[in-house]
């Protein structure tokens, strides 16, 4: 017994001093990651990220509605949707979005927010609900790299069509130990919900 | 080059503790390579408590979930506070073995 538990002790620091000193997690990252296919869509679809205590969106949170913006003005789409619950009884995530998004210079009109779906399979029914009965039919989703692969799907599912618009909170080139380690804990959280969603049937 | 400057730091300082280990304290050089095992012992330990955390955790939350309606997220369990607490479990643990070992021989040797 006791050995057993050597070599896993021994399998656990291999893992680790691989992580934050080889590129094995910049590897992994780039092979699970989805490449970017911006084209023209019906909306922007911007997945939620987070929302600290105090109203701040956190930082995956900010990329992801900054990038859905930028795609916004540069003509991507007419609409620009935003999703994001009040994580802790105040103020919504997409709340917090939409108002930046208008201070930035997007229409009021053009931004639709979703504040009830708590993860990616209920933002996923949810918003496919929302945008069918508003006709619209090809969507650019806006998420992780890493995670885009089982959001993507899951929209799909709902009968649109999806152009991925990755934008990472974690660099897929980090080359610091820390920033590996960082990049590593989100792809191993991203193989786990993966096997989840697998063994749940929503995939 | 900066990228291996932490790992350049702690073969310098592991270096240093070796020389001063074994020629100020007089540790016998014989007793590393069992230190070494009982590290990795540690680290295994400490991996199977994260296991244990994270599925006891994933468990609790479906059953919330299912029992309430509340909207718990499962990313709760991937805080990187659970890798030192499983460490410090697994430590303990390991610790808790080593003390109770000596204690339960006697107890089980005949008077």
């Amino acid at each position: 017994m006791a050995r057993l538990v050597r070599l896993l002790g021994l399998v656990g620091v291999l893992l680790f001093l691989g992580s934050a000193f080889t590129p094995l997690p910049n590897f992994l990252g780039q092979r699970l990651a989805t490449p970017a296919r911006l084209e023209a869509a019906e909306a922007i679809v911007v997945l939620g990220g987070g929302l600290s205590p105090d109203g701040a969106l956190d930082n995956v949170s900010l990329r992801r509605a900054l990038h859905g913006i930028f795609l916004s003005r540069r003509g991507f789409a007419p609409l620009l949707l935003f999703s994001g619950p009040a994580y802790h009884g105040g103020v919504a995530e997409a709340a917090v979005r939409a108002g930046l998004a208008r201070e930035l210079g997007i229409p009021p009109a053009a931004i639709l927010t979703v504040v009830d779906a708590w993860n990616t399979r209920e933002e996923a029914s949810r918003i496919t609900s929302l945008l069918g009965g508003r006709g619209v039919r090809k969507i650019l989703l806006v998420t992780d790299s890493h995670h885009m692969v089982r959001a993507r799907a899951l929209f799909e599912r709902g009968g649109l069509e999806v152009l991925a618009a990755p934008v990472d909170g974690v660099s897929l080139v980090a080359n610091r130990p820390d920033e590996r380690l960082n990049l590593m804990h989100k792809i191993l959280i991203e193989i786990l919900a993966r096997v989840y969603y697998r063994m749940a049937g929503y995939l | 080059m900066g990228e291996y400057l932490v790992l350049v730091l702690v073969v310098v300082t592991s270096c240093a503790a070796y020389l001063v280990g074994a020629a100020r304290f007089g540790l016998p050089r014989a007793g590393l390579r069992p230190a070494v095992w009982r590290v990795l012992e540690c680290v295994g330990l400490s991996l199977v408590f994260l296991v244990a955390n994270v599925l006891v955790g994933i468990v609790a939350i479906l059953a919330l979930r299912a029992l309430t309606k509340a909207s718990v997220s499962v990313y709760l369990v991937a805080d990187e506070a659970l890798l030192v607490l499983s460490f410090l479990q697994g430590l303990t643990f390991l610790y808790w073995r080593d003390h109770s070992a000596p204690a339960s021989k006697v107890l089980s040797c005949p008077d």
